[in-house]
């Protein structure tokens, strides 16, 4: 009986079931929005030069390390390895004009890496996006130096963004902005780099949605709500209510942000209630407020209300009647 | 395109590989009949049995070895002749516990039906065959079928429901059976229908066995009481609660049992064991068990003796190719890990599992991230990471608040956590001390 292989009773492993488990990591689900996200800082970099690149890198270089350093202080597990850092730092680039000094990307990193994340106890326990905590942060401010819009090389010229025509009780867009194919593909416009090409995050989306990443519904129906009410606003104006979809920060926050796990609701129903909510604000942000950056105080607002939308729509457990009551569960 | 369509449903279920194409296709072969078998007086959920043979007795194949003791309980049988060597502790599936050990003569005498075949039944007897032959749910759950065929008065049952849903990964016990012997499952089906009195039941297979659909399909042509369902192919489907509430929409109740929503679900191995006990009168003594798994070198579908050790199983099919990690009862997601290759195969061996080393071993915990599917996959609805954390705060109220007591063991939130978090290790110790706590 040389050479066969035994069953060695003793090395057994008896750890109960289940006895397989999914290959996905939390690092691997961060490594799939990171490349999501490269299909935007491509588009970006196309069309704003290659600035773009160095802005994204600043933004991860600096939260990773702000991470890093954080940790090493408290003496705590390093966890730059998930890379939810990078993923944070590269929302941060990607959220800022081209114009945007280096010195605000980094800021905004320490900002959202430190307080926002770390400080709550880190990954999985902020209860804010950090990414769009800093954004709305830097815009508040530090608007001088961010808002600075220009159009694309080579005839950089200073512009207003789409979003400052329609906005401010606007029920029609007005000749300067930018016909809905120029919206759609991001030419010619300003704004922050990376929801210039809407296509792009379109193509994030789809990747993120097959990878199951993301759950679809979230994205589409925080779109839904918010082209709703703009064309109940602006008398069903197709027009009007496609220039609101593909302006401004929308689809890049309906799949980057809105989606995000930690900052979200927990709960299926909850999920849909936090993007009508986030949807509902930001059109709300938009038209009566005109807001820059409403639809990230936006979602600032619906992050603080996710813990109590989860208590209310707990799915109902099979063979009960009604949603199971809780009290406040620390959630992770 | 199809998975696309997967991810644009509601879940309720994990998509784990099912990795039964080693053996998906093996016709069942009789297994080596070993020189010692042995028969734990527990081999079902209940009572143990009492042994009614001594030391130095005679059996033959369907003889009585030990006596069903209380309600709930299954009579034992040899599946060999020979001699009734020892009674004793062996290593079994519930640990060292007592068994009878019957040595092989290999002359395979075989012992009186039990009742003469030419003779026509009633359902009142055919019932009692059921019970007398010691069958129990052959999916894994081992409970006494004649007991769940005979509900109180007050709970009439309309639906039947044959499981076939065979959601486990490697195993192909159940496909091969309906591929092989799909006439005397229909015949076992109106014997079910016969005895309930319900003029309705219903076949639920996945999607991913097409054989064994067709099959079946064919084999019921001539019935339009019997109906097939195909299920898509997600785990568990084949779980006795997804079931009911996919096929007749009802859900059973906290704490009830499907004969409060009027059903009864039967194990399609279990149906071909009331065949061959209400036809032929053969008591329960052999079953099918797929042997698999990576580290196998020859995987196969068996027809066992009960009794028969793991280790002859292993040997039958060649041994290992690969070192193994795990030797599991059961299926990947909640079969029972075992360290003895002496433990025998039972009524409700299903299928043993092999897992190689890396395959079986668990990563590192980090820390969730709040990804929601463990909600997802839950096949009841739960909130795992939430009875997960109540729990690990110490906090069991919580925990039964938000249904721990309804968890039903499938291991799809520990399968998906991203962050390797061990859920349902978890779940099921706040479980227990719930449990323990309301006995007090």
């Amino acid at each position: 009986m040389n050479g066969t292989i035994s069953l060695n009773e003793g090395r057994l492993n008896k750890t109960p079931s289940p006895h397989l488990y999914s290959r996905r990591s939390s690092g691997w689900i961060m490594q799939q929005v990171i490349i999501a996200l490269l299909f935007p800082t491509i588009a970006a970099t196309y069309f704003f030069g290659w600035r773009v690149l160095l802005m994204v890198a600043v933004g991860m270089i600096s939260s990773i390390g702000f991470e890093f350093l954080y940790q090493k202080w408290r003496g705590l597990d390093i966890t730059i390895h998930d890379y939810s850092a990078a993923v944070t730092g590269m929302l941060i680039g990607l959220s800022l004009p081209v114009t945007a000094p280096m010195w605000s990307i980094v800021l905004g990193s320490a900002f959202a890496i430190l307080l926002v994340k770390q400080l709550p106890g880190g990954i999985g326990r902020n209860a804010f996006n950090p990414a769009v905590a800093a954004r709305v942060m830097l815009k508040i401010f530090f608007s001088p130096w961010i808002t600075n819009w220009v159009t694309p090389e080579p005839d950089v010229v200073a512009t207003a963004t789409p979003l400052e025509y329609i906005g401010n009780f606007s029920r029609s867009v007005p000749a300067e902005v930018p016909g809905l194919w120029d919206l759609f593909l991001g030419v010619g416009l300003g704004g922050n780099v990376g929801e210039t090409s809407k296509l792009a995050i379109l193509i994030g989306f789809v990747y993120l949605v097959v990878r199951g990443i993301i759950d679809y519904k979230v994205p589409i129906i925080f779109v839904l709500t918010t082209a709703t009410l703009a064309s109940l606003y602006g008398d069903f104006s197709f027009t009007y209510y496609m220039t609101h979809v593909l302006s401004g920060t929308l689809l890049f926050g309906a799949v980057y942000m809105v989606t995000d796990y930690s900052s979200g609701a927990l709960t299926p129903d909850g999920k849909i209630v936090f993007a009508i909510g986030c949807g509902v604000l930001t059109m709300l942000l938009r038209i009566v407020f005109d807001f820059p950056g409403g639809i990230g105080i936006a979602i600032l607002i619906m992050n603080g209300l996710a813990p109590l939308i989860d208590k209310y729509l707990a799915p109902r457990i099979y063979g009960h009647k009604k949603r199971p009551t809780r009290e406040n569960v620390k959630i992770s | 395109m199809k998975k696309l369509f997967h991810l644009m449903r509601k879940r309720q279920g994990a998509y784990t590989e099912d990795r039964k194409e080693r053996t998906e296709h093996r016709p069942v072969e009789e297994a080596p009949v070993p020189e010692y078998l042995i028969f734990p007086l527990s081999m079902h959920i209940g009572a143990p049995t009492k042994p009614i043979v001594s030391i130095g007795d005679h059996v033959k194949v369907g003889t009585l070895l030990a006596e069903k003791d209380g309600m709930i309980s299954a009579n034992i049988y040899s599946s060999v002749s020979g001699e009734v060597v020892d009674i004793t502790n062996h290593p079994t599936l519930n640990g060292d516990s007592p068994c009878i050990i019957v040595k092989n003569d290999y002359k395979d005498e075989s012992a009186e039906p039990l009742f003469d075949p030419s003779i026509e039944l009633d359902p009142t007897k055919k019932l009692q065959l059921i019970e007398q032959a010691g069958i129990v749910g052959m999916g894994g759950a081992t409970f006494p079928t004649s007991v769940k065929l005979s509900p109180p008065p007050n709970k009439t049952i309309d639906t039947l429901i044959i499981n076939g849903a065979e959601c486990e990964s490697y195993s192909t016990a159940d496909h091969r059976l309906m591929v092989e012997y799909a006439e005397e499952l229909v015949e076992g089906v109106r014997i079910l229908m016969e005895v309930l009195s319900v003029n309705k039941a219903y076949i639920a297979l996945e999607t991913n066995v097409h054989e064994s659909v067709a099959i079946m399909q064919a084999a019921i042509q001539d019935h339009d009481t019997i109906e097939i369902k195909e299920l898509e192919t997600i785990y568990p489907q084949g779980s006795e609660k997804n079931l009911i509430q996919k096929l007749t929409g009802r859900e059973v109740p906290p704490g009830g049992l499907p004969a409060d929503v009027h059903t009864v679900v039967t194990n399609v191995a279990t149906t071909y064991a009331v065949y061959e006990a209400v036809k032929l009168g053969r008591p329960l003594t052999k079953r099918i068990t797929t042997v698999s798994g990576e580290p196998i070198k020859e995987p196969k579908n068996f027809w066992v003796r009960i009794g028969t050790p793991i280790n002859t199983l292993i040997e039958a099919c060649d041994g290992f190719r690969s070192s193994p990690g795990k030797m599991i009862h059961g299926g990947p997601m909640m079969g029972k890990p075992l360290t003895s290759g002496r433990v025998p195969i039972t009524k409700g061996s299903s299928v043993i599992t092999f897992l190689a080393k890396e395959e079986a071993s668990r990563s590192e915990r980090t820390p969730c991230i709040k990804c929601a599917e463990c909600l997802h996959v839950c096949p009841v609805s739960l909130q795992p990471i939430l009875i997960s954390n109540a729990y690990e705060d110490g906090d069991l109220d919580q925990a039964e608040q938000l249904g721990a007591l309804d968890c039903i063991d499938c291991g799809n939130c520990s399968y998906i956590c991203p962050a390797k978090i061990p859920l349902l290790d978890n779940i099921r110790a706040a479980k227990q001390a719930i449990k323990a706590q309301k006995e007090d």
